[in-house]
């Protein structure tokens, strides 16, 4: 069995500084700055998307700081501000409808869909990761993931919030964020299978030739 | 002579679905990851347990979400750089002043 990892929030959710004056913006900044990058990073996939999230998840927190009544934990209230900022942002870039993920695209059909096709064998997950590849596999599977999918796996999985934790964060009930979960999980396994890696390989080559 | 069936490094035997049928093999497909987080009652999993033991594909496929949902949890994630950290702090301000 898995046990949902201890979340690795660090030293948040201390007492919540009194006014928005730029010095408890500050201690705001100085508390949250590192897990609110990683967060953005895991969401965007890159450095400068990343930033540009970080820099509008704490514009808005700043403006909107007398507005929060410490009725959640400091870093779920920026977990929110950071979600709902990515979704304003992508759909001004792109504004391509999320597409659904259903169980039945996940049900094998082949033999060579049912394992993993990456080298885990007698390896820890953290040694598994020294794989560079196997790094940047992981990756694009993430990335390729609808993103209201890619939300809940990187709120849950990645960032290690509880069910009830992310439905906070995104407005929807427990058994919504346990179904987009499993979809979520499910297309990453299938990517990371042999039938995802196929076309993984065709991929590289295809950018290995550009 | 049976047709051999390919098998994959550290993966049991894969063998065609048998007598329980491939509908309880989606029927546990759509369980899996609340088994795997504990979520499910003592009757369920044992009942999931039970299909398992029956079905070496399942559990192959059971053991390929565990090692997924390891590697998401375990993946590192880079660290912002004090200057990009003292920079983004600068631009955050400066915005917030603008207004």
């Amino acid at each position: 069995m898995i046990s949902q990892k201890k979340s690795r929030r660090g030293n948040d959710d201390g007492p919540a500084p009194s006014s928005s004056t730029s010095g408890s913006f500050d201690q705001l900044y100085r508390d949250h700055i590192d897990i609110m990058y990683r967060f953005a990073y895991r969401l965007c996939g890159e450095a400068e998307a990343a930033k540009d999230l970080v820099q509008e998840t704490f514009l808005n927190a700043y403006r909107g700081y007398d507005r929060f009544r410490g009725d959640a934990q400091v870093s779920t209230w920026l977990y929110a501000i950071a979600s709902h900022a990515c979704l304003r942002m992508r759909r001004k870039r792109k504004g391509e409808p999320d597409r659904e993920l259903s169980l039945e695209e996940f049900v094998p059909t082949s033999e060579g869909e049912f394992a993993l096709q990456i080298p885990m064998e007698g390896l820890s997950p953290q040694e598994a990761l020294e794989n560079k590849e196997l790094r940047q596999i992981l990756d694009r599977a993430i990335a390729k993931l609808p993103r209201k999918y890619r939300m809940v796996l990187v709120l849950r999985d990645m960032e290690g919030l509880s069910a009830k934790e992310v439905g906070g964060i995104l407005g929807l009930n427990e058994r919504a964020i346990k179904s987009r979960l499993h979809r979520a999980r499910l297309f990453v396994r299938k990517e990371l299978s042999g039938k995802g890696l196929a076309g993984e390989l065709n991929r590289s080559v295809h950018t290995r030739l550009e | 002579m049976a047709d051999r069936v390919r098998t994959y490094p550290g993966t049991r035997k894969p063998t065609p679905h048998q007598g329980h049928g491939k509908r309880n093999c989606v029927k546990v497909l759509e369980r899996l990851s609340a088994y795997l987080d504990d979520e499910l009652s003592g009757d369920i999993c044992r009942e999931i347990r039970t299909h398992l033991g029956d079905c070496p594909n399942c559990e192959v496929f059971l053991d390929s979400l565990r090692h997924t949902v390891q590697l998401c949890q375990h993946r590192p994630s880079p660290s912002l750089s004090a200057k990009d950290r003292a920079a983004l702090r600068r631009e955050i301000l400066k915005g917030a002043a603008s207004v």
